[in-house]
């Protein structure tokens, strides 16, 4: 019996990987819709700061992430931009990661037309720029000492969306989206300096590591990972890509526990039976 | 982009994708072939961003176009000073760049992390404290273990006092709240691999389709008979065989 277990233990890892293939893409074919039951505070604080805002504010979207961390935090963007649409806020986009710049468009060239929002004069996107901590400083005294123009080359002061926009002081919040550690620039040199309300969205990794600018307030809410987006995607109504990978994460995670039982289990009967 | 380049992204990049996955079975030329393309490929993506996005509309274009400003020269020659690192016989030149990165970072960066890192996070440890009679039950147990969290932690990575007797027990303590701490970031990192594998996962299947003229499946087809056939010949011949 115990010989039999023991085999357990020396499995070719490549039958794990097969497996962990087949349950993930699964749900990608036959969707089985698990739902999504919780919503993490942290995510419904985001989702109220932005839903607080009076019609007209400006916000400014800080997208800092490339295709790398894409599915985690493509649809995280998506949501909130959507909700900031729907909310009839004013929205500008910056990023410091040049890879962003793409998966940028690929968002603009689709939610705005769902709400009718015309460049310019609802939302203005500005390129990218390095150095995010210079620019962050500068933008403090002139915004438009950085983005004198648009991403399409046209005068950003004259954008009816720039309208009375100068500095963050006119700026109703910032969110920064990013797998990077571009947020706690934000947070040191903008949040805390400038008393911006701040919201982020960032990778599950990273999740953790922000709780303790969650618990003094130094950021207004946190979305972590696919399973924020899929939250604020249930909470703006309105399912994504988010959501529709809750399946195939909860499926992986079954699969992990799983393992973990399955091996402690034969480990025990090996050494006490 | 017209349709038909789409679609070769599409091929191009599912066949990148199962090459890249196709190492979790066995290394192989395919494999090695999207390794250097991935390498090439992003040191020519990142000449071209500093090219366009920087080099040009920042250093190029003030300095072309009237009115000229002259200004940019002095960050343009600090950072090609970094440059000269490569050449041994000039590289002390390289320090004036980075004296001057060091300068400005360390001035922009040191204060404004003391306020937001230490100063912050101080007040926000025992800020709670001040308001108990008005707080609930779970909201003064929730600021205690955050409290009794950050000084057993701050004991456990004290050093200039022997872990022994008291000490001893608050560090150990504080093991204790590293411990959930590792466990939650392992978790999370284990939620963010499933997702970056679902989304490539999103990929595939987007390129399986008949309008991307089943890229995944082709692909795959090709990669597994490739191994096959390479399983086939590479086979050594048995002691038997082989007389």
């Amino acid at each position: 019996m115990k010989e039999i277990l023991q085999k357990f233990f020396k499995i070719d890892r490549r039958w794990i990987f097969l497996l962990l293939a087949i349950v993930l893409f699964t749900p990608i074919i036959r969707p089985i819709g698990l739902p999504n039951k919780t919503i993490a505070r942290d995510t419904r604080n985001a989702y109220e700061a932005l839903d607080k805002l009076p019609k007209g504010s400006f916000v400014l979207f800080s997208l800092d992430y490339d295709p790398s961390t894409r599915p985690e935090l493509q649809p995280q963007a998506t949501a909130v931009i959507r909700h900031a649409f729907r909310r009839d806020l004013r929205v500008g986009v910056v990023t410091y990661i040049a890879g962003s710049t793409g998966l940028i468009q690929q968002i603009f060239e689709k939610v705005p037309g769902e709400f009718k929002k015309v460049n310019g004069t609802d939302y203005a996107i500005f390129p990218y720029m390095a150095n995010p901590t210079a620019v962050m400083t500068q933008m403090a005294s002139d915004f438009y000492g950085i983005y004198d123009k648009d991403q399409d080359g046209k005068d950003a002061r004259s954008l009816p969306v720039m309208k009375g926009i100068k500095s963050y002081k006119d700026m109703a919040m910032v969110v920064n989206i990013t797998g990077t550690s571009i947020l706690d620039s934000w947070v040191a040199l903008v949040g805390d300096k400038y008393n911006v309300p701040l919201v982020a969205g960032v990778t599950a990794i990273s999740q953790p590591g922000y709780g303790p600018y969650l618990q003094t307030g130094q950021l207004k809410g946190l979305i972590g990972g696919m399973k924020g987006a899929a939250e604020y995607e249930s909470l703006i109504q309105e399912p994504g890509k988010g959501t529709s990978g809750i399946d195939s994460l909860n499926l992986g995670h079954l699969l992990v526990l799983a393992l973990i039982l399955t091996s402690n289990i034969i480990l025990l009967v090996i050494r006490y039976l | 982009m017209s349709e038909t380049w789409m679609i070769a992204g599409v091929w191009i990049a599912a066949g990148l994708t199962i090459f890249l996955f196709s190492f979790l079975y066995k290394d192989n030329p395919f494999f090695k072939i999207a390794e250097h393309l991935y390498l090439g490929a992003g040191m020519g993506w990142w000449f071209q961003v500093y090219l366009y996005n920087i080099w040009i509309p920042k250093v190029w274009d003030p300095l072309a176009h009237a009115p000229h400003d002259w200004g940019v020269l002095i960050p343009a020659v600090l950072g090609l000073s970094l440059v000269t690192q490569f050449i041994p016989k000039i590289s002390w030149v390289s320090r004036y760049g980075f004296t001057f990165l060091m300068g400005y970072g360390a001035g922009l960066v040191v204060p404004a992390s003391l306020a937001t890192d230490f100063m912050s996070q101080i007040v926000g440890t025992i800020k709670p404290f001040s308001a108990l009679g008005s707080m609930s039950a779970f909201s003064i147990f929730n600021a205690l273990l955050i409290a009794v969290g950050v000084i057993s932690v701050l004991f456990y990575f004290f050093f200039s006092v022997e872990h022994k007797g008291a000490v001893k027990k608050v560090s150990n303590f504080g093991i204790y709240f590293l411990m959930v701490y590792f466990g939650a970031a392992f978790g999370n990192t284990v939620m963010a691999r499933f997702s970056l594998l679902y989304g490539r996962f999103d990929e595939l299947n987007a390129a399986a389709s008949a309008h991307n003229f089943y890229a995944t499946q082709i692909i795959l087809a090709a990669m597994v008979l490739y191994f096959l056939v390479h399983g086939m010949i590479g086979k050594k011949p048995s002691a038997e065989e082989a007389h």
